[in-house]
């Protein structure tokens, strides 16, 4: 129904005939755009006051207008949650239990998350056993964020799907029916991972599975094997140990798997008077040999003649040998402490031998030590290497038809790399699974991307009874399928991995429950565990002692030999584009970003190397060409290393990788061409090569010039008999001419504050149990976003870390022996020669110690009077603080820090394509913690106590309206810390651990002469010098 | 007998010069051209200046990671070169107020070139507590101004902060010293130019200077007041500044001996300096009847005694890291003087100890070449001293972990050259504007210590009228009429 109702729009409508109504109406809708009429009157254009040039100005300054206002700054995009998950909380982390277990490190780890972005590794501190006290392992979450990880799975060299992957692998596996495939993998010590690799064989029962590790425990692992029948490695819990005697392993480093670590510093606490006496026969200065009783240089071949001395003395005569009088000695010594310790000492060496290892489980059973664990026995290597040149020769006969490699890269980590390289020509199909389009992954057919640990699921068999599970922290990064899901995949089973672990559960585990192993990441299991290949298995063989003996006295040791070894930062090498291990500096030699041939100073002197310091301080060192063989590495730089055994060097696997690294990262030489028939001791020799070798050494020098201020350290004889004055004594100052301690109030200037109120922290750092191990620096690194700076500017001794590890060698056979020297110099002649000898390392007999150093904290901090705009102040909570934005960098607290802890941003670190590490690129940022400034340049920066994990403690309690428990507080370097060396805590708690460290007679303050009262102190080194 | 003066003494104003001679010497590089000469050394300095600029801005823009320091050592060259520009800086005042109350009249001739040596070098070392920051933008933050940062205040404990107050009031005291005593020597030149603009100019300048009674009656005055205002600053500059050191706890810092130390050394570079600039100067613009040898002589012998004093102060430090007993004291010291910067230290020794002795010899400082000569040496030496104790200092001091040593860049090095030749940038340019000699007080000795005068005493008995008998010029110049 039409509306007959007229609307007018004004009131001149209502008037039907008014004209002008009419025309409008007309006009309306025009129906011609009138341009005939504007350009077609000529006169009208010529007369028009807009020339030609006007208009071309308008159009010309439109055009810029509109320019200019499409110019944007730029947009920083913040995306929020559209329906935000239940347990995401913003600014809020989450925590997870997961494991590493990556072939060569394997720990329970606490994965810190943020955003859900994993930004932090923890201790899992309720595992008892390999609880992650490893630098590597706290390193290992920015490998997440590695810019070369592999984002897809490739085919011939292109990108390709998952699918096309499935479908043409599955291709080659059937093509290859009539040959043999080979899964050539890490150590998984995985439950599930076995019973996989099972049902592939069932069926692909052509298969075989090689475990290879890239540094090879399986001269134990026979050993073990031979003893009691199956493949594992003995476990020790060196916490009880009276006497522990090492023969060239390097136990608290990565021998066998490495994390002995902790129950060793438990044991060296000298608490009730008793602590482990520590004895080292080693030809590399190592964590070890720095952290024991006595350290004895001792080249490879003659610690294979200690070896079977000390099984002569313990269990019956093997062979005769041939030490000298000094290694006699301290082999008789080592010997009476071992059979005085009995069932509580330890014997263990690094021989890689089977023979040798075999002597050692045999001198601990005739030792009857509890020490050892061979029960409970570690899973974690399982590597057949000797099974490798076997399968070169297939792969080369054209057996093989696939060969799949997993979590390895053989190709770069062989020592007969291009042998395999090319035998992998002749396999019809190679599959890599990995991480990296690395050395191996590049000469691969097909390559799976598989994704991190942090974004996998798995299960871990780290001992015989203790369990690890594995699991995601964040959804994968890229698209990556781990190896287990691909086999999975081409087996056609319908369950995906996760599914399958928990199947896995079920049948071994039955009684636990899966949801809370799986929050605690890690359970024991007391009863049997079926393992699922039970072909391994092999009946225990005879030991036959004279003929091991033979063999091992049967080495000339004329020669010059070679001990590999890896470092406590870079490790088997699979994290050498870690920026922050590669800055992390080696815990002995103090030099990052490298690997070297350490040598003792007569051999280098015979060889005419030098190792000299230039203008800016910085380390130069002369190059050397190894041979060994057919092999020759040109200009290694040799490092002179004080206390490497005399006829023998070192050098450390890991570096020299050319693929999927940064060229910054690119460091160091291959290694692993001189590790023939996964041997680690080799007969080589050496000749001067040509050039000078720039080192980045962050520790210039080397002794403590025997300042007794800097490391007190005494002998447990003295330390049980003695009064606390006679070897901790408080420095004294004159007040009236009559000597007053410096801690008394009558000798300080100002007037003291309350600090009893509230909290006030304190970090206690103990000597004996520290080995100096590093982890506390990578957490550092990692909790306050300290910046990587580069092999250059460490160089030139800028490195930032908030907490470095000093070293000191002492100058004479012991610390207490230059302590001695410099107090009994006297007169102008011989301070300046006996400084100038102090200043010099001992040669061979050389003790070690290790000293965390950060922030001290001081109450009466020298850099807070000094900064002109003040800004660094003190807390009443007793941390130093640092406000980064008032700093306008005059350096003057840098100065005026007499324990020289500041650290000055000398460049823009982050966002500059000068630094090119993870703070320069996206993905790498991601591993920012965002409770913690990115300093800017110019500013000044330094240990913080931690103060965004404090902070956020008191109000997690404020907010529950609770009291802060004990141990509740805690620094990233305390936390991460598995040997209990850093106590953290509240001083006005008075049940706090941390006072009854501050009350400990150990406890002494660096530099406490200079009043400044530090809240960070230091418990006396006590060393068990007691002699059997 | 107001114009008498022993006859034993030597003349101050050599040559038979008159009012007028002293007026046209001091004009004469105003009003006249400059020479090849002049333009040579412009060029120079002016090349290192713009480099020493273009080094800056590569530091100020990319970050103090352009210099040689490190974690170990904060300071190096940067605070090396401010407290040796201060030190240069003391000697303009000193000359100038200090033998002002002391009533030396030999000053005369050499104070204002002194000053504005002074005012330069300050200039100078200005420069560096500000390019030194880590985040020089914000050096303004240094000053206690009211703030929107919360009020956030400066940190009076920081011997940094009393620096900023001591080197500004110096500076600021040293302007107004200099530029009171400028007023009828600017107001001589106005009088006597020609050209429009130089007259607007040097009118300006002068501040309506007009030769009355009254204006030189408060001319006296204020010259006296800022003269004891200033005396305590030459003191208090370097005190201040060794207080940066002094109240440190690093050896070889902290030491109660340095604020008089300081102040000696100070002293000592600032004559060796003067020293410098006036031999060159008295031969360029022809100023040898001005600036004697026994100006020079009487320099050569402060600079003896404060050379001597520092020597001293050196030879103190060591006695008092002996007799303390500390350890890292004596450390300290057994490393300045025999561990890896013993050449600086030794260089030290020779150029600041050893060198001035020779001072004691009539014939040497009496002779200009070697004058010159040990005035450079005496500055190399005290740049030295301060590299010494700031970088020697930090290089081995409690932890021996952290030790390292030092190696100066490009930039530091053209930072330090660049500051040199913008000092003599704007010792050239003021050569040539300035007014180099107080000719007005000059002119009020010089009938006392004028040779001239003292010969016609000499001759006719003290009583000889002094004035020049009237001589009708051939043609009257009425332009200068006003000007006699």
């Amino acid at each position: 129904m039409s509306s007959e109702k007229k609307y007018w729009k004004s009131e001149a409508q209502l008037d039907e005939n008014n004209p002008e109504v009419q025309s409008l109406e007309n006009n309306e809708f025009v129906e011609h755009i009138p341009t005939d009429e504007f350009l077609g009157n000529k006169e009208k254009l010529e007369n028009s006051k807009t020339t030609r040039r006007d208009f071309l100005k308008y159009v010309g300054f439109s055009t810029a207008a509109a320019s200019l206002a499409a110019c944007e700054g730029p947009v920083v995009k913040s995306i929020p949650y559209v329906v935000q998950p239940d347990r995401l909380v913003p600014g809020v982390a989450d925590y997870y239990a997961t494991t590493i277990a990556n072939g060569y490190d394997f720990a329970s780890v606490l994965v810190k998350t943020r955003e859900g972005r994993p930004i932090k590794i923890d201790n899992n501190t309720s595992a008892k056993d390999f609880t992650a006290g490893k630098a590597r392992v706290h390193a290992s979450v920015l490998d997440l964020y590695d810019i070369k990880r592999l984002q897809n799975p490739q085919i011939e060299g292109r990108d390709a799907t998952w699918s096309e992957f499935d479908e043409k692998v599955g291709i080659e596996l059937n093509l290859a029916s009539t040959k043999k495939i080979v899964l050539l993998t890490q150590t998984f010590a995985s439950p599930s991972t076995d019973r996989l690799i099972k049902q592939f064989k069932e069926k692909y029962p052509n298969t075989e599975h090689i475990v290879y590790d890239s540094v090879s425990e399986e001269a134990a692992l026979k050993a073990f094997q031979g003893k009691f029948g199956y493949k594992a490695l003995p476990n020790y819990d060196f916490s009880k140990a009276a006497t522990i005697v090492s023969v060239g392993a390097d136990f608290l480093g990565d021998w066998q798997g490495g994390g002995f670590d902790a129950s060793y510093s438990r044991g060296r606490e000298p608490k009730s008077g008793k602590m482990s006496r520590h004895v080292q026969f080693e030809a590399n200065m190592t964590l070890s040999g720095g952290n024991a009783d006595k350290r004895v240089a001792t080249k490879p071949s003659v610690q294979k003649q200690v070896l079977v001395e000390i099984y002569n003395q313990i269990v019956s005569n093997a062979g005769s040998t041939e030490l000298n009088a000094k290694t006699q000695k301290a082999v008789d010594s080592a010997v009476n402490s071992l059979k005085k310790g009995g069932s509580k000492s330890v014997l263990i060496t690094g021989i890689q031998d089977e023979g040798a290892q075999r002597m050692a489980l045999e001198i601990n059973a005739a030792l009857a030590s509890t020490i050892i664990d061979t029960d409970n026995a570690r899973m974690i290597r399982q590597g057949e290497n000797s099974k490798i040149d076997r399968l070169i020769e297939e792969m080369q006969s054209g057996q093989i038809g696939v060969l799949m490699t997993a979590g390895i890269n053989p190709v770069y980590s062989l020592p007969n790399s291009e042998e395999f390289t090319e035998a992998m020509q002749n396999v019809d199909a190679t599959v890599a699974f990995s991480m990296k389009l690395d050395e191996t992954a590049t000469q691969a057919k097909y390559v799976a991307s598989t994704p991190h640990y942090l974004e996998s699921w798995g299960d871990v068999q780290l001992t015989k009874k203790t369990f690890s599970l594995i699991q995601p922290t964040i959804q994968p990064l890229f698209d990556t399928r781990q190896f287990e899901e691909c086999l999975l995949n081409i087996i056609s089973e319908s369950t995906d991995y996760y599914g399958f672990i928990k199947e896995t559960f079920n049948q071994n585990f039955g009684g636990l429950s899966w949801n809370q192993s799986l929050h605690d990441g890690t359970f024991t299991y007391e009863s049997e565990v079926n393992k699922e290949d039970s072909e391994e298995e092999t009946i225990s063989s005879a030991f036959n002692a004279s003929s091991v003996a033979r063999q091992l006295l049967a080495h000339s040791g004329d020669n010059l030999e070679l001990t590999l070894y890896t470092k406590t930062s870079i490790g088997d090498g699979q994290q050498s584009n870690n920026p922050w291990l590669q800055e992390m500096p080696d815990p002995i030699t103090r030099t990052s970003w490298d690997n070297y041939i350490t040598i003792a100073k007569s051999d280098a002197e015979s060889l005419g190397l030098k190792n000299y310091n230039v203008a800016d301080g910085a380390l130069n060192g002369d190059y050397v060409n190894l041979t060994l063989g057919e092999t020759t590495i040109e200009n290694i730089p040799a490092f002179i290393q004080p206390g490497q055994a005399p006829g023998s060097i070192g050098l450390a696997l890991g570096y020299g990788k050319t693929e999927s690294i940064q060229e910054e990262m690119q460091v160091g030489h291959n290694a692993f061409k001189l590790y023939k028939d996964f041997n680690t001791h080799q007969d080589v020799s050496l000749s001067k090569g040509t050039g000078v070798h720039e080192f980045a050494c962050v520790q210039l020098h080397h002794t403590m010039m025997g300042r007794r201020d800097i490391v007190k350290e005494t002998t447990l004889e003295i330390f049980n008999t003695s009064e606390k004055d006679s070897w901790n004594k408080t420095p004294e100052v004159s007040l009236n001419h009559k000597p007053t301690k410096v801690t008394s109030p009558d000798v300080d200037l100002w007037q003291e504050f309350d600090r009893e109120i509230g909290h006030h922290f304190n970090l206690s750092i103990d000597l004996n149990s520290c080995t100096g191990c590093g982890a506390c620096v990578i957490a550092c690194h990692s909790e306050n976003n300290v910046p990587v700076v580069g092999k250059h500017e460490v160089r030139k001794s800028r490195d930032m870390h908030w907490l470095r590890i000093d070293r000191y060698y002492s100058s004479e056979d012991s610390l207490q022996g230059d302590y001695e020297k410099k107090d009994n110099i006297s007169g102008l002649s011989e301070s300046l020669s006996k400084f100038a000898e102090l200043e010099e390392p001992s040669e061979t007999d050389v003790q070690v110690i290790f000293q965390p150093v950060m922030c001290q904290h001081c109450n009466h901090a020298p850099c807070e009077t000094v900064c002109p705009v003040a800004a660094t102040a003190h807390s009443r909570q007793g941390q130093n603080h640092m406000t980064y934005n008032r700093c306008v960098g005059t350096r003057y607290c840098a100065n005026n820090c007499p324990y020289k802890v500041r650290r000055f941003n000398w460049f823009q670190y982050s966002q500059n394509d000068e630094f090119d590490y993870h703070m320069n690129n996206d993905l790498g940022r991601m591993v920012l913690n965002p409770d913690v400034t990115v300093r800017s340049r110019g500013v000044m920066e330094k240990c913080s106590l931690c103060i965004q994990m404090t902070q956020k403690t008191i109000l997690d309690a404020k907010r529950d309206g609770r009291e802060i428990k004990d141990g509740e507080f805690q620094t990233a370097c305390s936390a991460a810390c598995d040997k209990g060396a850093m106590v953290f805590g509240d001083v006005n708690d008075k049940e706090s651990k941390v006072v009854e460290k501050r009350d400990d007679d150990r406890m002494y303050h660096l530099l406490e002469y200079l009043g400044t009262k530090p809240n960070v102190m230091y418990q006396t080194k006590v060393r068990n010098t007691t002699e059997a | 007998m107001s114009h008498y003066e022993a006859p034993i003494r030597k003349p101050l104003i050599t040559g038979d010069k008159s009012y007028h001679d002293v007026t046209l010497d001091v004009v004469r590089p105003v009003e006249g051209k400059a020479n090849k000469s002049w333009w040579i050394v412009f060029s120079i300095s002016l090349i290192a200046f713009l480099w020493g600029l273009g080094c800056i801005i590569y530091t100020v823009s990319t970050g103090i990671g352009t210099w040689g320091l490190n974690k170990t050592i904060g300071w190096a060259w940067d605070i090396t070169n401010f407290v040796w520009w201060v030190g240069i800086g003391h000697a303009g005042t000193l000359i100038s107020a200090v033998l002002l109350l002391f009533r030396q009249k030999w000053r005369m001739s050499i104070n204002r070139s002194a000053e504005a040596m002074t005012i330069f070098a300050v200039v100078q070392a200005g420069l560096f507590p500000i390019i030194h920051m880590g985040r020089p933008w914000l050096a303004y933050w240094v000053l206690p101004i009211p703030n929107q940062f919360g009020s956030l205040w400066v940190n009076f404990n920081s011997p940094l902060l009393w620096d900023v107050f001591a080197i500004s009031t110096y500076l600021s005291v040293s302007l107004v010293f200099w530029w009171t005593g400028l007023l009828p020597d600017f107001a001589m030149i106005r009088d006597r130019a020609v050209k429009p603009f130089q007259k607007k100019i040097y009118g300006i300048l002068s501040f309506g200077w007009s030769g009355r009674a009254k204006d030189w009656q408060r001319f006296e005055e204020i010259h006296l007041v800022l003269a004891g205002l200033a005396t305590p600053l030459v003191l208090s500059v370097h005190t201040i500044v060794s207080f940066d050191f002094a109240t440190s706890v690093i050896p070889g810092w902290h030491t109660t001996i340095f604020p008089p130390y300081f102040v000696a050394g100070a002293i000592f570079s600032g004559f060796a300096m003067v020293n410098t600039l006036l031999i060159t100067m008295r031969k360029v613009s022809s100023l040898e009847a001005y600036i004697t040898h026994q100006h020079i002589e009487l320099m050569n012998i402060v600079i003896m005694i404060t050379g001597s004093i520092v020597g001293v102060a050196y030879i103190t430090e060591l006695f008092m890291a002996w007799y303390s007993g500390v350890e890292y004291e004596q450390f300290a010291f057994l490393n300045r003087a025999t561990g890896p910067y013993w050449w600086a230290y030794w260089s030290m020794m020779t150029c600041n100890v050893i060198s001035p002795q020779f001072m004691w010899f009539p014939k040497l400082r009496r002779s200009i070449m070697f004058s010159f000569f040990i005035s450079i040496v005496v500055n190399i030496g005290m740049w030295f001293e301060r590299f010494v104790i700031i970088a020697t200092s930090l290089h081995r001091d409690y932890m021996p972990s952290a030790w390292t040593m030092f190696s100066p860049t490009y930039v530091d090095i053209g930072i330090f050259v660049g500051t040199i030749g913008f000092f003599f940038v704007l010792f050239l340019l003021y050569a040539r504007t300035f007014p180099v000699i107080a000719q007005a007080e000059l002119k009020s000795i010089l009938k006392s210590s004028g040779e001239k005068y003292k010969k016609i005493r000499a001759e006719k008995g003290d009583d000889a009228p002094l004035h020049d008998p009237y001589k009708q010029e051939a043609k009257p110049d009425f332009t200068n009429e006003f000007n006699k």
